[in-house]
């Protein structure tokens, strides 16, 4: 069974139809790399899906259950986020604060909620382990960490705080080889885990590289669903410019809009 | 295989990752190193300097730059500031000097017993700075003005209310029940200054070991990320405005204690002498940086220098010399740290 599926998603703004009835599904433990040219309806979709912004129509099923997120908060409480490079973390504090952010683990002294830092620290080395991740001292501050490792600990993050769906926009764009390398590592880790993972990206090799599935916007319609062992990076660039029209049925037809 | 750059690099053997526990915590100390070098040559240098009575004198000195100074440190480590706590104190002093003072502008207020006065006063205080805190923090908040601009206008209408209720005039004879915190000693040290040390370990606690400390802290490092994160964000700046309001309200009844009521025109340049004290103790204006034990110490600092040209008999106009001076060189001195930081550490 599919963790998300999306049926006919369809967005306007105002007179503009970002979204033309979108259709895909990502399964458990699945990588599916989204592809299209700017203006292809990607950060419209996947704000969607993380709750960003509402569908105008069309219908998430999550986790067999259909759903509609009110807010971001809503759908990182059921298991779905993004995570932004830089974005989601305090550089100025050290890995432990920001793997705990806004989860503190606390202990009441006469009413009053005082942190339990060796608690976390020592949970977080634990979590950063079990996710294949060494980052030799927890206490630095994480502004003198290197791209990949803050990379590393969202997503390590994410994993350890019961997400299911991560949504990795552009991830990789400040990165340079090694750490990309590294970082391609760390979403096959995530995907071992049994995560589904949606992966934004310009650049084909690393779509080739990690993905299970490769899925074309184009306009703002799905113009291809395809097995990355199954096709070419040329024919995926055909998709992405319209050189070829479409290729591959949607992995889901129901709700398509009348 | 690991995804982290884990370079067993020299810095792993045991000898040299105690030289850099040392190293860092020179340097997250520097600023006592620097009041303790200070000191230690006033004590050298200026004759009759090194005596308890004096540097329980600096330290009582320090109270009201002191308390202003933590209410400026939270506010600028949650990525804001407030400049209005200069006026907040003297509009707090004034009107607990012109509720209860007998004479000049007082209105003589007499309670009964007597020493309801002490929690009667206090409380109207702390209102005072309570209330225009949470408004500077509203205005910041909910309709997203710059804090330098509210408070900058807090800071100036303040002082204008502070004169028009005053009408100029000074406010003298405070009762007893309010003199207390000034003159009673305890332990052989001033009330002022266990009050002072009071408030900067409580303070201290409560950034460096609670959530909502720790949630400052994140919200001036990147308050995008704390909002994504759940984090109360515009409950947490609203409550450090109202909390820097609130010691600003101590502070004013602090010094209408100390000064037995209010001078026309109570504590004016110490907004600038608390905002000295917390740059030289280590608080970024970026936010999410800086500890109050450095403030502490800059307050100290600012202190003793004070004290020293008072000593000597100094035309005070020198003070500030130095103090601005200080201010300069404690910024050069950050970037400096930190270069060492990014090298050594």
């Amino acid at each position: 069974m599919a963790l998300l599926e999306l049926a006919g998603i369809r967005k306007s703004f105002g007179a503009i139809e970002a979204l033309r009835g979108v259709s895909f599904a990502v399964s458990a433990g699945e990588v599916v790399a989204l592809l299209g040219d700017n203006g292809a309806g990607k950060s419209t979709l996947v704000k969607i899906i993380a709750g960003e912004e509402r569908a105008s129509a069309g219908r998430i099923l999550f986790d067999g259950a259909e759903v509609a997120f009110a807010d971001q908060g809503e759908a990182k409480a059921a298991g779905i986020e993004t995570v932004y490079q830089d974005l989601s973390l305090c550089t100025n504090l050290d890995v432990v604060a920001n793997f705990f952010m806004g989860r503190e683990l606390t202990r009441r002294v006469l009413g009053i909620p005082f942190l339990r830092d060796r608690a976390m620290e020592a949970e977080t080395r634990r979590a950063l382990e079990a996710g294949g991740t060494r980052i030799p001292r927890l206490r630095t501050t994480v502004e003198h960490l290197s791209g990949g490792q803050r990379q590393a600990i969202e997503l390590n993050r994410f994993v350890h705080w019961g997400g299911k769906l991560v949504i990795l926009d552009e991830p990789f764009a400040a990165l340079g080889v090694e750490q990309t390398r590294r970082g391609l590592e760390t979403i096959d880790r995530v995907r071992a885990r049994g995560i589904g993972v949606i992966l934004i990206t310009h650049v084909m090799a690393q779509a080739f590289a990690v993905a299970d599935r490769i899925v074309v916007l184009r306009h703002g319609s799905v113009v291809g669903d395809l097995r990355t062992d199954a096709t070419t990076p040329d024919e995926v660039v055909h998709l992405i410019t319209g050189g070829i029209e479409r290729i591959g049925q949607p992995t889901t037809t129901q709700g398509e809009p009348a | 295989m690991t995804l982290a750059d884990s370079m067993p690099g020299p810095g792993s053997e045991p000898r040299q990752e105690r030289h850099k526990a040392l190293l860092a915590l020179l340097l997250d100390n520097l600023v006592w190193i620097i009041l303790l070098f200070a000191l230690a040559c006033f004590a050298i240098f200026i004759p009759k300097f090194f005596q308890i009575g004096i540097l329980l004198n600096i330290i009582e000195q320090s109270t009201f730059v002191g308390i202003i100074a933590v209410g400026l440190s939270l506010t600028l480590i949650a990525g804001q500031m407030d400049l209005s706590i200069e006026s907040v104190m003297a509009l707090a002093a004034m009107t607990v000097a012109l509720t209860f003072g007998t004479g000049g502008a007082g209105g003589g207020l007499a309670l009964q017993p007597p020493w309801l006065a002490f929690p009667v006063s206090l409380a109207m205080a702390l209102g005072v700075g309570a209330l225009i805190g949470w408004l500077n923090g509203t205005l910041v908040v909910r309709f997203e003005i710059n804090a330098f601009i509210v408070t900058l206008a807090s800071y100036i209408w303040g002082r204008g209310l502070v004169v028009a209720l005053s009408g100029g005039r000074s406010v003298y004879g405070l009762p007893d029940a309010l003199r207390g915190v000034a003159v009673t000693r305890l332990l052989g040290i001033p009330m002022l200054a266990w009050v002072l040390v009071a408030v900067y370990a409580a303070f201290a606690l409560m950034l460096a070991k609670t959530p909502f400390g720790r949630h400052l802290y994140m919200i001036g490092g990147n308050a995008i990320a704390s909002a994504r994160a759940g984090i109360p964000v515009a409950r947490n700046v609203t409550l450090a405005f109202v909390l820097s309001g609130t010691l600003a309200g101590l502070a004013g009844w602090l010094l209408a204690s100390r000064t037995a009521g209010a001078t026309a025109n109570p504590g004016i340049g110490m907004l600038f002498q608390a905002f000295a004290a917390v740059v030289i103790g280590g608080v970024s204006l970026k936010g999410g940086q800086g500890r109050l034990s450095g403030v502490f110490a800059g307050v100290l600092l600012l202190s003793s220098i004070q004290t020293a040209i008072n000593v000597m008999g100094m035309p005070p106009h020198y003070t500030m010399m130095i103090q601005g001076t200080l201010v300069l060189a404690a910024v050069l001195l950050d970037t400096a740290k930190n270069g060492l930081r990014r090298r050594y550490l």
